[in-house]
């Protein structure tokens, strides 16, 4: 983070099977670095019998900022009936869910396609829906624009080791400079690499401040 | 905001060792055109680039080859690499167009080509790059028709230790082969890599310490990539003026140079 000049991250651990495993991680890494950490809560929605309790546990005891969730690694497409309660909960309470967000032309329907979110988003209205990656391919990103556009509770994140030439000025023409969110997929990807996407972009520096944080400062009720 | 420079520009020489020109058969590329390419270029701070034919490498490399010529003559920031099919072209055909182009550095393709990459295979024209001084770069990674397709680092190995004074530069390696790229980087002195996909943590750090600078060269994978955000990552590796020129353009213009 220093060597890319990143002041904060949020982070997140989603790859045990028992969440209560992954959220007391995030939580032991943000108690030590208050400064330069933001946690992300996980619930798997393979035992929906804990899902609510651990969420009330994760954003109520251990202060985390938002849900992220990996279908990948669940197997079960974003929009099974399995998610569903965890979805009802977040809604009621608001919450910003970032979603893995994947789509190749040949690789057929993908657990995170992003028509997956379209209804997502317009049923769960209340919760602001950050799709990460865009779709992660070219052909993901045209996709995760048109959803993006149809939902306001849409934002679209950056991180990919798929994009094209144009790919930053793509999202900002498609949805706007106020919902592209800088990421990095630390530690797969190095962040000077994916700031590097940003800052030489052809957008204004006024995009380019808000999409490496000021968006997502905004959007998560950060202290700035 | 955290030390992001939102204006960056490199200020050393740089030369684009992974560079695609003309259009695709399976989708459409924001830039295909000469012009586009050279717009990105100057965005980029970029200001040379060695250029191959997608037409060459994905589907006829004959073919290909020729519109290359025909789409850069005259522009000497574009250096043209000619992509070669030893399972289907005639090699004296082949080294005749190459003479006859000046061209000065290869790529092969034998995941589109379809053809397995062994010595018994590819003897002849491996002798023939080794004898005419030749570099051929070998992607690792290809992405076709939306999927990720790996080449398998043993035949590379294995193929490329019969030729020791052939220089091979590995291209596309990205974080999915990053288990094995140092490795056989060390196994075999004679091959470089291009930086072009070494986008994991700290790849292109683990790369210099592992092996030196010497092999290192700048590409960006452009148009499937865009230009500058690798340039940026290696402005952010602190390293010297003198490292960056090297990887920057001068490693490449070495390995271009006859010996």
């Amino acid at each position: 983070m220093d060597a890319a000049g990143v002041d904060r991250a949020c982070i997140n651990c989603i790859f045990f099977g028992d969440h209560r495993i992954c959220n007391d991680r995030v939580a032991r890494f943000v108690s030590e670095y208050p400064d330069r950490f933001i946690g992300a809560a996980f619930v798997t929605p393979h035992y929906p019998e804990e899902a609510i309790q651990e969420l009330e546990r994760a954003f109520d005891v251990l202060q985390m900022k938002f849900l992220k969730l990996y279908a990948p690694y669940f197997y079960l497409p974003i929009d099974d009936p399995a998610y569903m309660p965890i979805f009802e909960w977040a809604n009621d309470r608001g919450v910003v869910i970032m979603s893995h967000c994947s789509f190749d032309l040949e690789g057929g329907d993908t657990l995170t396609a992003p028509w997956r979110f379209d209804d997502l988003a317009e049923r769960f209205s209340n919760i602001q829906w950050v799709l990460a990656h865009s779709g992660f391919s070219p052909a993901g990103e045209v996709r995760a624009i048109q959803v993006a556009r149809a939902h306001p509770n849409i934002f679209l994140e950056t991180a990919t080791s798929r994009d094209a030439h144009g790919t930053i000025e793509h999202l900002v023409e498609g949805v706007g400079e106020d919902r592209v969110l800088y990421g990095s997929d630390m530690p797969i990807f190095d962040a000077r690499q994916q700031v590097g996407r940003i800052v030489t972009s052809q957008i204004s520096e006024e995009a380019k401040r808000k999409i490496l944080g000021l968006n997502a400062i905004k959007l998560l009720g950060l202290e700035t | 905001m955290g030390q992001v420079d939102l204006n960056f520009k490199p200020t050393v020489p740089v030369f684009d060792a992974n560079v695609a020109l003309g259009r695709r058969n399976d989708k459409r590329v924001r830039v295909d055109t000469v012009g586009g390419t050279l717009e990105a270029m100057d965005q980029a701070g970029i200001d040379r680039a060695l250029v191959y034919s997608h037409h060459a490498f994905l589907w006829d490399a004959q073919d290909g080859n020729e519109l290359l010529a025909d789409m850069i003559q005259g522009e000497r920031r574009l250096v043209p690499q000619y992509v070669c099919n030893p399972g289907f072209e005639d090699l004296r055909h082949f080294a005749r167009q190459v003479a006859k182009e000046g061209v000065r550095s290869l790529r092969v393709s034998p995941i589109f080509h379809q053809y397995p990459f062994e010595n018994w295979m590819l003897k002849q024209w491996l002798d023939w790059m080794t004898s005419e001084d030749l570099p051929v770069w070998i992607p690792v990674s290809y992405e076709a028709k939306g999927q990720k397709i790996n080449m398998d680092p043993a035949p590379i190995h294995n193929t490329i230790k019969e030729h020791p004074r052939l220089k091979v530069v590995l291209s596309d390696v990205d974080y999915q082969n990053a288990n094995w790229t140092l490795q056989l980087l060390r196994s075999l002195p004679n091959v470089h890599i291009d930086i072009s996909k070494c986008i994991g943590i700290d790849g292109i750090v683990k790369l210099i310490n592992g092996i030196g600078e010497e092999r290192i060269i700048f590409g960006s994978r452009f148009p499937a990539s865009p230009m500058a955000p690798q340039l940026y990552h290696l402005y952010r590796c602190g390293l010297s003026d003198t490292s960056l020129r090297s990887i920057c353009s001068g490693n490449l213009d070495r390995i271009l140079r006859r010996r």
